[in-house]
């Protein structure tokens, strides 16, 4: 035996006080936000204490329409998710449709798809006058020259959009709630004489209605806080969301107290609903989920199998084959009214963005440094709070998970206004800079890096890395040599969820761009803005490129490197 | 080797005292086992004496050197130890070779040196055609002997054992019960083994160390805890009782109608006391008690159940009292019928209240 002194000594672990950094750090990213958040909300431009913004939110009709179509979309939205994902989840968790997996990957493809980027799209499809489906129905059914079928530019067509890219967190929880009930516990209803209809009402519903509820909510705070669809199909149309109206009172003059206290229902909102939720999953806490069963079995559809494929193709038109045929067309068309033809073939467009437009370059430049060091900040600061929480290393390293999830509370565009407010004035004089978008997406990503990290912590046994302790590796030793390798694809997959979030966000970035820091996202929101539709679906298809490139890279990951037999 | 010692070692978790003031001395080579019902503090014991956690009070001593006290631990990779852990914890990015040698190749051995004590451990445990194979494609009892090879190779001066067998299925256990105390008989590392299994302790251990509420509530060798047993817990935990509440009365103890003569034990100082004896030393006659015969008394059997090798019979006595008896397969007696039940004196112990 060797290396081991003969005595005890204390040593100071020079790792605690990184960690102790660490903890406080993230404190102070939420608390500050969110604390000249509030204090601007109970202030007037002076500085003195005054509730008049909070009085104005409720008296003025210019604040309080916003609020009501806010909360009606969401609403809609949440009820249009559902309608859509449950039958699809059925179908594809539950029973033999053809192309199960293909159908899955589309709404995977839905789900990263930049909200924004499809609301451009349904623009080219369905503005009243230009949009392709209105074109089509004009020629089909001889419609007059303004004469349309559907328009883009209403409340509803905000909340269709919407939902358009909201639907798969219903379709994902529930599909996973689908796939985890075990055929015996359904088999032991027959036993017991319960009919068909019975067990699905008795044993099935009960069991996935939470996930249907849950991921309802999901939608409706999406639905709730989102800037950028109602940003590129409410404003033209003339009216105003909570998101687009807090974004309008940033606007020369800015009106910074009124936009704090209307920022203040979608934050009560977000702690309500998710508070909701909690109840609502963590109750009956899903105890069959994850246990060792026997795997659901396929309802045969027989005849019904084209039909129900059918049903999903026409869903999945919606989202993404509508939508990314429209951006398609457009990035190679001349114009966006030309139809698909030899001789409208163009890379005006490409040569737009790549050559003539000058904020192209910077945007992307800008983008992939943001999403590149944020990814990176997040990845690597989730990994210290999960380390230090699940293995309680440090006195009160329980209370640590609460700043790092804390931000998942708070809104894109409400973070935007606190960080806005915190970071436009000394000391920290951040705006204009892209230090100020690096702090918003790492406090807005940290949430789902933690989460991420906590559940590949929760699987990885504490004794895995005990074991290399107690034959001779110090703490350092240990996390290199067993517990990174062990992590590696959590990791980079926690890096990539980051990465993905980051080039598409819109609500807290509109609030604190400059035109020094412009990010893809913005410039797409700017030229929409002068109706470059054809330039914006160049640069949409080259961020969704990049998005789908990220995915298939984390999806093959267990072939990189590292032995491939490793089973556990 | 050394020997360990614990003195006066508490720990607690908020409100929640796991350890409370533990006592215990181990010897050279000596194989003890902690035992107890789980949540008794016997892992955290365990990992007290690992370094995982640091003790509030008190101090844990290896040889000569102090390794814990109050607030403060020894790193566990400081420590000279070595462990089997209840998910065996084998590091599955690593083949069998390279998670036997980790401890080896920390300490910087030499290539050679690594290769020919792994040849040796690899052949003690029976792995050598498994050397190149992952942990996920070894079965339950091939992974757990992987555990024992890398535990053994570092030639550990404590050797900790945390319910090592409690992951495999009955026969495999029996089989690597034997063979932990075959090696340890081979090798003779100071070891603590934490199990919660009565059987599991009685095969391996030079002496056990009964566990409950955070307190060590008795030491000795197998045969000592199993005769003599000190307290009711003890008395039931290791091996199952019947145990007769009742009242000092000049020497004898006296259950409701019934007086018992005890042979053994310490009916303590109170006027409560306790009497434990076991099933299968209780004597189940036909009939009516002979009269004035020393410790026999009238009883109806209430259950009756057939075990193969034993007969296993619930017995009412007329004080109420329902005791457990087990009895060769010729007693018979079916449910209902009237008996007499021996309790010998020498066999009925007294445990003060």
């Amino acid at each position: 035996m060797s290396g081991a002194p003969p005595s005890a000594r204390r040593r100071f672990d020079p790792s605690l006080l990184l960690f102790g950094a660490i903890a406080a750090g993230l404190a102070v990213l939420v608390a500050m936000p969110i604390g000249w958040l509030g204090w601007f909300s109970i202030t007037d431009s002076a500085g003195d204490l005054s509730l008049g913004a909070f009085a104005r939110l409720v008296s003025d009709p210019a604040m309080r329409k916003p609020l009501a179509i806010t909360l009606a979309i969401a609403l809609g939205a949440a009820l249009l998710s559902c309608l859509v994902a449950i039958p699809l989840a059925w179908l594809v968790a539950r029973t033999d449709v053809p192309l199960r997996r293909v159908i899955r990957a589309l709404v995977t493809a839905s789900f990263v798809t930049p909200p924004f980027l499809g609301a451009v799209a349904w623009e080219l499809l369905a503005a009243p006058n230009s949009g392709m489906l209105n074109q089509l129905a004009r020629a089909w059914f001889g419609l007059g020259e303004f004469e349309y079928v559907v328009d883009i530019y209403t409340a509803e067509g905000v909340t269709f959009c919407i939902a358009c890219y909201t639907f798969p967190y219903v379709f994902t929880l529930l599909a996973n709630a689908l796939e985890n009930i075990p055929a015996d516990i359904e088999d032991a209803s027959h036993i017991l004489g319960g009919i068909t209809w019975a067990t699905a009402r008795r044993i099935t519903l009960p069991l996935i209605l939470p996930a249907i509820l849950a991921g309802a909510l999901v939608c409706f705070l999406q639905a709730l806080t989102i800037f950028g669809t109602p940003a590129i199909l409410a404003l033209p149309a003339g009216f105003h969301t909570l998101t687009t109206k807090i974004w309008s009172l940033f606007q020369y003059p800015p009106q910074t107290n009124l936009a704090a206290a209307a920022a203040m229902p979608l934050l009560l909102i977000t702690l309500l609903v998710l508070h909701l939720q909690r109840r609502l999953l963590g109750r009956r806490g899903f105890t069959v989920i994850g246990a060792k069963n026997t795997p659901p079995r396929l309802i045969r559809l027989g005849a019904w199998r084209l039909p129900a494929l059918a049903l999903c193709s026409l869903i999945m038109l919606n989202p993404v084959f509508l939508p990314y045929f429209a951006l398609i067309k457009a990035a190679i068309t001349h114009r966006i009214s030309d139809p698909l033809s030899l001789e409208t073939l163009s890379l005006r467009h490409l040569r737009f963005i790549l050559w003539d437009f000058s904020g192209t370059r910077p945007a992307m430049i800008n983008t992939l440094i943001l999403g590149f060091s944020a990814a990176t900040i997040v990845t690597a600061a989730a990994l210290v709070v999960g380390y230090l929480s699940s293995r309680q290393l440090v006195p009160g390293a329980r209370f640590l998970p609460a700043p790092a999830m804390a931000p998942i509370a708070v809104p894109g565009i409400v973070m935007g206004v606190g960080l806005f407010l915190v970071y436009s004035r000394p000391p920290f004089l951040l705006y204009g800079t892209l230090w100020i978008l690096v702090i918003a997406f790492v406090t807005l990503e940290m949430p789902a890096g933690f989460q991420q990290v906590q559940a590949a912590m929760r699987g990885l046994h504490v004794e895995l890395e005990e074991a290399a302790r107690i034959f001779g590796a110090t703490r350092l030793v240990a996390l290199r040599q067993i517990t990174a390798p062990l992590l590696r694809t959590s990791i980079i997959a926690t890096w990539s969820i980051v990465f993905i979030a980051v080039i598409r966000e819109l609500s807290a970035t509109i609030l604190l761009t400059t035109s020094e820091t412009k990010v893809i996202s913005v410039v797409i929101y700017d030229l929409n803005e002068s109706g470059e539709l054809g330039a914006i679906a160049v640069l949409g298809l080259f961020l969704l490129l990049v998005t789908f490139a990220v995915i298939l890279l984390v999806n093959r990951l267990p072939i990189l490197g590292g032995p491939a037999r490793v089973r556990m | 080797m050394a020997s360990v010692e614990l003195r006066g070692i508490r720990k607690s978790y908020g409100p929640n005292v796991v350890a409370d003031g533990l006592d215990l001395a181990i010897r050279h080579g000596e194989l003890v086992c902690l035992l107890g019902p789980s949540g008794c503090g016997k892992t955290t014991t365990l990992r007290l004496i690992a370094g995982f956690i640091a003790p509030d009070a008190g101090t844990v001593t290896v040889g000569d050197r102090v390794l814990s006290s109050a607030g403060r631990a020894e790193p566990p990779e400081r420590r000279r130890m070595s462990m089997i852990f209840q998910s065996y914890a084998l590091w599955p990015h690593m083949t069998v070779a390279e998670n036997v040698a980790y401890g080896l190749r920390l300490r910087r051995t030499s290539a050679a040196e690594i290769e020919r004590r792994l040849a040796l451990i690899l052949g003690v445990t029976k792995l050598e055609a498994l050397r190149g194979r992952y942990p996920g494609e070894l079965s339950g009892g091939q992974q757990q002997r992987v555990a024992l090879a890398r535990a053994l190779i570092v030639e550990p001066e404590t050797l900790l054992l945390d319910e090592p067998l409690s992951n495999l299925d009955t026969n495999l256990r029996e089989e690597m019960r034997y063979e932990i105390r075959r090696l340890h008989d081979a090798f003779r590392y100071t070891t603590v083994y934490v199990t919660h299994d009565q059987l599991e302790a009685m095969t391996t251990a030079d002496r056990i160390v009964v566990m409950n509420g955070g307190r060590i509530v008795q030491i000795g060798t197998p045969e000592e805890v199993f005769l003599r047993p000190e307290t009711e817990f003890v008395a039931r935990f290791i091996g199952g009782t019947n145990i007769l509440a009742g009242r000092r009365d000049h020497g004898l103890v006296r259950s409701g109608p019934l007086a018992i003569a005890y042979g053994s034990g310490d009916p303590g100082t109170g006027a409560e006391t306790r009497l434990s004896i076991r099933p299968h030393e209780i004597e189940m006659l036909a009939g009516q008690p002979p009269g004035g015969a020393a410790n026999h008394f009238a009883g109806k059997v209430v259950r009756h159940t057939y075990l193969g090798a034993a007969r296993d019979y619930l017995v009412e006595l007329d004080g109420g009292q329902l005791m457990r008896v087990s009895t060769r397969l010729e007693t018979v007696a079916a449910q209902g019928d009237a008996v007499t039940l021996h309790l010998p004196p020498h066999s009925c112990r007294a445990l003060p209240r």
